[in-house]
């Protein structure tokens, strides 16, 4: 049989924002794959070079389009240890739930992707409308739906309106009690199963060895979370566990994706339970005149991906000198989608991609 | 063991610098020709996660600065001791002249993209890659786009105002 080029993408099921990949294949079995990301490039890590330490925020979240609010924290994280700015404990808690509510948003839009794709349209409206009464809490609490500049170095921008908490108890209480929905029609789907089991199957061990985070990791049997392995915010005031499937193949990573987001509304309730009175903000003096000393730091944290970190090099001036993410996308789009798409056929390529969970703007920042 | 592993990497390496930092990091200094020795040494020590490999331009001083980041891939988290958490970020100093650098695929297969991005964006040659082709960039720059003495607000002033607008003819 003849081999041929294929070119797919940049616009397609697979991927939520653009990235192509070429593909050499035979028949309709592929024998190579080589991503080609690029098509969203901004820059923004040079041009962070050139703006101050505060003007960077809006830059920092529009760097993950889907979970911008990770995006926020490991940046403040990074700049608070690098200037030694102390965060109250009630704000800490505050970010911990944000960051929980972020998390189950962020699910619900790969859900919304991955249903989409495989032709579950009810599914996939349903998973877009809880994400909505999600970004409708996150429009009460910051003012924006989906870039919210809510994290900002010694704590959150402001506190709970009245009335906020109960409105993310019912809330969640209306997503969850669909969960039952989401089982019978997309989850435990003989469909879905069909679809998805033994699709692009990875081992533990090259998984490892690929530099593979967050659920691709965790559908491995690995137990790896930042939450636990290096708590932030108030992760390490609650007890939650990591969810893991053993199978390394598509079902497994989502199925992980959906026991995270019911172990994430869990989470969000006993942080509501024990949350502290308090102060949510350390004043700090005016961040338009900061010079941070000189130093360097490596922080990260566990966005809705994985790994998220970023490397951060103060010269003490007032505007970064040099500022570099690692984006848990950036490994699985680049060379574990390739390994993975290697012997696959043209109909799951959009199946596979999309089960991997990557987010193309994270790849090319 | 912070120590221990830090007086460990001084008598197996000559002529390197191992800083603990407060923040929890460990801070190697090495030479060039140790990259692989090293990383090979750290990923048996347990540290088999490479997070990340960066590049850092110091202009003044006329050296790029080669940043590994390695961390531990932890299983269960209560035999997760203050140890385990260290951050190593191992360091390279390179002249800044016709930058070249050795590969890490060797040891660490990801890395990969991460030294064809820093060629891209810094014009460093690793020697052994087996793919330095473009990864993000369309056109090829003079000066590497994320080096310092590239400015950026001036390319995009030079490049994008001279592109006229289009205009139907009615």
């Amino acid at each position: 049989m003849r081999e041929l080029e294929l070119y797919f993408g940049p616009q397609h099921l697979g991927m939520v924002g653009n990235f192509s990949i070429t593909l050499k294949v035979e028949g309709d079995r592929i024998l190579e794959a080589t991503s080609k990301p690029g098509y969203l490039h901004r820059g923004f890590e040079k041009l962070m070079e050139y703006r101050t330490w505060i003007q960077n925020f809006p830059m920092v979240c529009r760097i993950n389009v889907v979970e911008p609010d990770s995006m926020e924290m490991v940046y403040t994280m990074a700049v608070e240890r690098l200037a030694g700015i102390e965060v109250p404990e009630r704000a800490n808690y505050i970010r911990s739930i944000y960051l929980e509510l972020a998390r189950v948003g962020s699910h619900l839009f790969g859900l919304w992707a991955y249903s989409n794709l495989l032709g579950f349209d009810t599914v996939a409206q349903w998973a877009m409308y809880h994400r909505d009464l999600i970004l409708d809490l996150f429009e009460e609490l910051t003012g924006g739906r989906v870039y919210h500049i809510y994290i900002w170095p010694g704590g959150v921008r402001r506190d709970f309106p009245d009335g906020f908490k109960d409105k993310i108890v019912s809330t969640l209480h209306s997503i969850g009690g669909c969960v039952p929905d989401y089982d019978a029609t997309f989850f435990n789907n003989r469909l879905f199963y069909e679809r998805a089991k033994g699709i692009g199957k990875i081992t533990q061990g090259e998984a490892k060895r690929l530099g593979a985070v967050g659920q691709v990791l965790r559908a491995t049997g690995t137990k790896f979370d930042i939450r636990k392995v290096e708590p932030y915010a108030a992760y390490d005031k609650v007890d939650f566990g990591i969810p893991i499937r053993e199978d390394g193949d598509a079902y497994s990573r989502i199925w992980v994706v959906r026991d995270e987001m019911i172990e994430s509304v869990h989470m969000i309730f006993k942080l509501l339970d024990k949350m502290p009175e308090g102060e949510v903000y350390n004043r700090v003096s005016n961040p338009f005149k900061w010079k941070i000393p000189k130093g360097e730091t490596y922080v990260r944290v566990e966005s809705s991906r994985g790994e998220l970190g970023v490397y951060m090099v103060s010269n003490g001036g007032d505007k970064p000198y040099r500022v570099h993410f690692r984006t848990p996308s950036y490994t699985h789009g680049l060379i574990i989608l390739e390994k993975l798409l290697k012997g696959a056929s043209i109909a799951d390529v959009g199946n596979i991609m999309i089960s991997l969970y990557v987010v193309a703007p994270e790849i090319d920042r | 063991m912070n120590n221990s592993l830090k007086q460990e990497i001084k008598s197996m390496f000559k002529n390197i610098k191992v800083i603990i930092s407060k923040d929890k990091s460990m801070l190697i200094n090495a030479r060039k020709d140790q990259l692989l020795a090293v990383l090979k040494f750290l990923k048996g020590k347990g540290y088999n996660h490479l997070a990340l490999i960066s590049c850092i331009d110091w202009e003044e001083e006329k050296q790029f600065e080669m940043v590994y980041v390695l961390t531990p891939y932890l299983q269960r988290s209560k035999k997760v001791t203050d140890d385990w958490r260290l951050h190593v970020i191992v360091k390279f100093r390179i002249p800044r002249e016709n930058a070249e650098f050795i590969t890490a695929i060797p040891v660490f297969k990801n890395a990969e993209p991460y030294e064809r991005e820093i060629h891209e964006l810094f014009g460093i040659n690793f020697e052994g890659h087996p793919r330095l082709t473009q990864l993000f960039l369309e056109r090829e720059y003079k000066i590497p786009p994320f080096r310092k003495d590239f400015d950026t607000r001036k390319y995009v002033k030079e490049f994008f105002d001279n592109i006229p607008f289009v205009t139907e003819k009615k």
